[in-house]
């Protein structure tokens, strides 16, 4: 550089340049090499099992009952309806008399009852929460109604002394029957899949007028009969009906001003088919090979 | 109920198979529970008459002569040997003729009976499977033709429906009522049973009186007189049929009320009016503590609620629920009255529960009889009475009605219909439906004007028409929409968000959900109750002893689920279960107002709701990376400050725990700033645990969701990320054996020797010696907002901690 003459320094400077970047360029080249034998070696070295198992976090589970209740609470919060809770142990009162259900009728043998004293139990339905909610609130009421209820049953593979409920309760100017129907369409569809369809059985519930029990195509069958339904084509998931104008005066709705639709639907009831449980002593005996299933 | 096909087209033309009946009763919200086939185990075996009994072959088994007797079946002849007590010339009775099967495949066949060759049996109802009766003799069938089908003979090839009637229904209590159903559902003409009565003699007003001296118990009374009666077994048809009900026959007379009853509905009585004192029937109240006898021989201990049929000295039956055994119908009785009464429901459905007697006729009577549709169930008993048991019926009928029936009509508006269900029929539609469930239907502009008749007590508003309409129009026609209206904010109580924040954080921590029954057992609760304790809350009519009270501690459900697991070979248990207890509140009294206040949740009991946890075994899965140890209080505190985390409620620990069930040397608290006790951690009670049969040590932990809902949460503020860095200092102090000095102790004295400068303190090593001394190794970070801190600083904060804490607790600083 130094014996370069003045014009020739660019010139001898360029040359240089290109000559490192060249010379540059092959030490990359072989750095790159080296290293990349560097890291094979390594590897090889490393002999990695990627068959060993993965170092899991431990493994929860939700109960099979509160995956189905937030299904459901899921579905009907998509409806607009909020949810209401209610104390278990309850006044004969709102769990019974309030409800059109009187002393002595032989209606109260639809449901045998835990009593506490002469005036208080444990709820047989979480229908008492529909009797508090209209106490406080004017219509519109959309809510459902979550919770434990009690019968005095004996522990079989289909009844349990203690269960699950969610109470359902539109009450509006120009609710009709077929709201109700339109409704549970739609829940069976959400919960059992797109091919469900739903059919309305008259019955009897002495806080609705008209009642229906309402029976949701069999989803293993079709309708076709099989073991899940009996035979029968279809399982029965729920009651409900048009809430009974005595049960909206007693709450201080004008009848004729308000209609409104009610159901009740056993949590259990839902889960079991959903799930293909066939003994409803499982959900309650929490046996871990049980409840892993459901992680 | 079981109600026989056969019978019910008696009253109504049907083309529909017992199956089809059955859907189309279903879909009208007759609940039909099966339709079985009667079907008895019999083949081949007739009515044989016997012609002639040839000659007597000596004495039967039973003591009885043995004869050879000439059998027809019509075109052939049968040579029989019988040694049944009603064996004569001119009987028609059950014969099995050779190649016959009987019940368990008995195949008959010829055989020697005395050495003579008997070509087939006579049958008693045993014999047959129909029945118990065998000592009284082959089995009767008086007016069928010899040769024919005695199953046919008998009504007994039939489908049975068993129909389960909802309360409100007591109308469908009876075949009549079915039918009506079907009639309606179908189009078909009803056609109720013809009743040919025959009335003779004396009045019956002259026989006997009824008076009634508890009108409100009691709207209506009838009696009715049936003289010159022979009291003896029904004829083999009505056994047969009550039988298929599943009824037991017992004479002719009580046979036909009980007929009756399923066929019309009305509960009927037959006394024997020789033992009616004075011809009298009063009906009363019963005296208090007044004894009588029912038909079952039991003697019943009565109360002044109850109602009684009595005579002027004594009770003779229990109104609606069972007759006297003073009364009853006998082989003796020659003379008949037949009660058909009504009584008031609510009434009999107490006496029949307070005496646990539960009976067809209480179960009608407490469901609401007929009022006006009784007299005509009295004269078809009547009528039966003396066609079976050769009686002659007196004329009319004592008829006591304080209580006439007003009667009822309902206004229905065709717009209500629309507005209750979103369609609506014709209005002449739904007057064929009504006038087809036999109300009278008159127009009354665009609206409809029903008679409900007395026996659908359940249709007294204009819903009730509506249900009745869609009923029978069908449900399948109800449309599908959605609720319109007004859109208001979806929202969830705290205590649903908590316990699915709480279900998030716990699930992703590795635990099992259990739910687990709220009852408990009186012994368990001995065991953690303490006397400041609230007292627990009892059922009156537990279903065992060992559940009778609800549960007082929440770890009882949990401590449930790992004794079920640890009995099934499930050593490692991690569950959680959001509960709650219940307890009494002190003084409260269960008042009607206070219940009916919907402010007041309930007065009398609380319902505290929890979280549970609980954990023995391993702490988790065996892996190839390393065993994991067993777990232990730490495991159990640390998944309740993990719940409170996750419900941001801020808890440091605390003194000493309140709740029952943890051993007192490993039992701390979780507390928020004001002190409030939010969770209670260690390790479960030996007696408790061993209470549930669990062998291995359990740690568990409980939060207090009322508690932790309580402890009002931060809000949620952004702090400003440090822009200087951050110097870092471990400090370890050893701690003698013999002193009793808590890791919290040494951080509090360590947090204010530090001061401002100090960021975070983590506790990162805790050793202890053999000699019993322990190290508690801390790791310290110091950061200013301001500057870059020098090591000159953070040494002089660092020997300021030193000296402060070794010379607070006399301990020393670990070196090296």
């Amino acid at each position: 550089m130094c014996s370069a003459g003045k014009a020739e320094r660019p010139l001898v400077g360029a040359a240089a340049n290109e000559a490192k970047r060249e010379l540059e360029g092959l030490l990359d080249a072989r750095l790159a090499d080296a290293s990349a034998a560097e890291r094979q070696a390594e590897r090889s070295r490393r002999r990695l099992d990627l068959t060993l198992p993965g170092r899991r976090p431990p493994k929860g589970s939700l109960h099979p009952l509160t995956r189905v209740h937030d299904e459901i609470v899921a579905i009907f919060a998509g409806l607009g309806f909020s949810v209401a809770e209610g104390p278990e142990i309850e006044s004969d009162y709102h769990n019974f008399e309030a409800l059109n259900i009187p002393r002595d009728h032989p209606a109260r043998d639809m449901q045998d009852t835990f009593y506490l004293s002469d005036s208080t139990l444990l709820r047989t339905h979480t229908s008492p929460v529909q009797i508090r909610a209209m106490l406080v609130q004017k219509p519109p009421v959309r809510i459902i109604v979550p919770g434990k209820v009690y019968r005095r049953d004996v522990v079989d593979m289909t009844h349990s002394p203690m269960f699950h409920q969610v109470e359902g309760l539109a009450v509006d100017r120009g609710i009709t029957m077929a709201d109700l129907k339109g409704t549970l369409e739609l829940f069976a569809r959400e919960m059992f899949g797109p091919r469900s369809r739903i059919r309305f059985r008259p019955s009897f519930f002495p806080f609705t007028e008209p009642s229906a029990e309402v029976d949701v195509l069999c989803f293993v069958c079709h309708g076709d009969g099989c073991r899940l339904c009996k035979q029968g084509g279809w399982l029965e998931i729920l009651g409900s009906g048009m809430v009974h104008p005595q049960v909206l005066k007693n709450v201080g709705y004008d009848p004729e001003d308000f209609t409104g639709w009610a159901f009740g639907m056993g949590i259990e009831r839902i889960a079991m088919p959903k799930y293909g449980i066939d003994d409803l002593r499982l959900f309650f005996e929490n046996d871990l090979r049980f409840l892993e299933q459901f992680a | 109920m079981k109600i026989p096909y056969g019978w019910v087209r008696e009253f109504v033309d049907l083309r529909l198979t017992a199956a089809q009946a059955a859907e189309r009763l279903v879909n009208a919200g007759i609940e039909v529970a099966s339709v079985t086939a009667l079907a008895p185990d019999l083949k081949g075996v007739v009515v044989g008459l016997i012609e002639a009994i040839e000659r007597e072959l000596g004495r039967g088994q039973g003591g009885y002569p043995l004869f050879l007797c000439r059998v027809s079946i019509g075109r052939e002849r049968y040579a029989v040997v019988c040694g049944a007590p009603n064996t004569r010339v001119g009987v028609r009775a059950a014969f099995a003729p050779p190649g016959a099967v009987l019940p368990g495949g008995r195949r008959i066949a010829a055989a020697k009976i005395h050495g003579v060759e008997s070509q087939g049996m006579l049958c008693s109802e045993r014999e047959l499977g129909l029945g118990e009766e065998h000592e009284a003799g082959i089995l009767e069938v008086a007016d069928a033709k010899p040769g024919a089908d005695l199953v046919a003979a008998l009504g007994l090839d039939d489908h049975v429906l068993e129909v389960e009637i909802t309360p409100n229904r007591p109308d469908c209590l009876s075949v009549l009522g079915i039918a009506r159903e079907l009639a309606a559902l179908t189009g078909a003409r009803l056609r109720p049973p013809a009743i040919a009565l025959k009335e003779s003699g004396e009045s019956a007003g002259k026989l006997a009186r009824v008076r009634i001296e508890a009108p409100d118990l009691c709207h209506r009374f009838t009696a009715r007189m049936i003289g010159s009666v022979t009291v003896r077994p029904s004829p083999a048809w009505l056994r047969a049929r009550l039988r298929a009900v599943g009824l037991r026959p017992i004479s002719n007379v009580v046979d036909a009320t009980n007929y009756v009853l399923w066929e019309l509905g009305q509960p009927l009585h037959a006394y024997d009016y020789e033992t009616v004192a004075e011809a009298t029937i009063v009906v009363r109240r019963a005296r208090p503590d007044e004894r009588f006898t029912t038909l079952d021989g039991q003697e019943r201990a009565l109360d002044a609620s109850m109602l009684l049929i009595a005579d002027p000295r004594r009770a003779i039956g229990l109104a609606g629920v069972m007759g006297g055994a003073n009364t009853e119908v006998s082989d003796r009785t020659t003379r008949v009255l037949l009660e058909s009464a009504w009584f008031a429901p609510a009434s009999i459905r107490r006496t029949s529960r307070a005496l646990g007697l539960r009976t067809d006729a209480a179960y009608r009577f407490e469901r609401g009889a007929d009022l006006e549709g009784l007299v005509t169930a009295s004269a078809r008993a009547a009528a039966l009475i003396a066609e079976l048991a050769g009686g002659t019926i007196a004329r009319g009928v004592i008829d006591a009605y304080p209580r006439k029936r007003k009667p009822q009509h309902v206004r229905l508006r065709m717009s209500r219909v629309q507005r209750v269900l979103g369609i609506a029929p014709s209005p002449a539609q739904a007057r064929k439906v009504l006038t087809g469930l036999g109300l009278p239907v008159k127009a009354r502009g665009a609206d409809l004007e029903v008679t409900v008749p007395s026996f659908r007590r359940d249709l007294s508003m204009e819903d009730d028409l509506v249900e009745e309409i869609i009923r029978v129009w069908g449900y399948d026609r109800i449309p599908s929409t959605l609720p319109g209206g007004a859109i208001s904010l979806v929202t969830h109580p705290t205590a649903l968000r908590q316990s699915q924040t709480v279900r998030r954080a716990l699930v992703g921590a590795g635990l099992a959900e259990v739910v687990t029954y709220a009852f408990t057992d009186p012994a368990r609760v001995e065991l953690l109750r303490r006397p400041v304790d609230p007292k627990p809350v009892e059922l009156m009519n537990p279903l065992a002893q060992d559940a009778s009270l609800l549960r007082v501690n929440p770890l009882e459900g949990v401590l449930s689920a790992v004794a079920t697991n640890v009995r099934r070979q499930q050593a490692d248990v991690r569950v959680f279960e959001i509960c709650t207890t219940y307890a009494q509140t002190a003084g409260a009294k269960p008042g009607r107002a206070g219940l009916t206040d919907p402010a007041t949740i309930n007065p009398a009991t609380t319902e505290p709701r929890w979280v549970a946890i609980a954990l023995t075994g391993a702490r988790g899965e065996p892996g190839w990376a390393g065993a994991t140890g067993p777990v232990d209080v730490y495991d159990a505190k640390g998944l309740a400050e993990h719940t409170l985390d996750a419900l941001w409620v801020r808890a440091a620990t605390g003194e000493d725990g309140v709740l029952s069930g943890f051993e007192p040397d490993c039992h701390g608290t979780l507390v928020t700033e004001s002190g409030a006790i939010v969770a209670e951690f260690g390790e479960v009670a030996a007696a408790l645990r061993e209470s549930f049969g669990i062998p291995p040590p359990v740690f568990a932990a409980v939060v207090s969701l009322d508690a932790a809902g309580a402890a009002a949460a931060a809000p949620m503020r952004f702090q400003a990320l440090p822009r200087f860095p951050a110097v870092e200092r471990d400090l370890a102090f050893v701690i003698g054996g013999e002193q009793t000095l808590t890791a919290a102790q040494i951080e509090s004295a360590l947090r204010e020797a530090a001061g401002p400068l100090l960021r975070r303190l983590v506790l990162f090593d805790v050793f202890k010696f053999p000699d019993g001394r322990t190290s508690l190794a801390w790791r310290l970070l110091f950061q200013a907002e301001d500057r870059t801190l020098t090591d000159a600083e953070v040494n002089a904060i660092q020997e300021r901690v030193v000296r402060r804490i070794t010379e607070t607790f006399h301990i020393t600083l670990r070196s090296g």
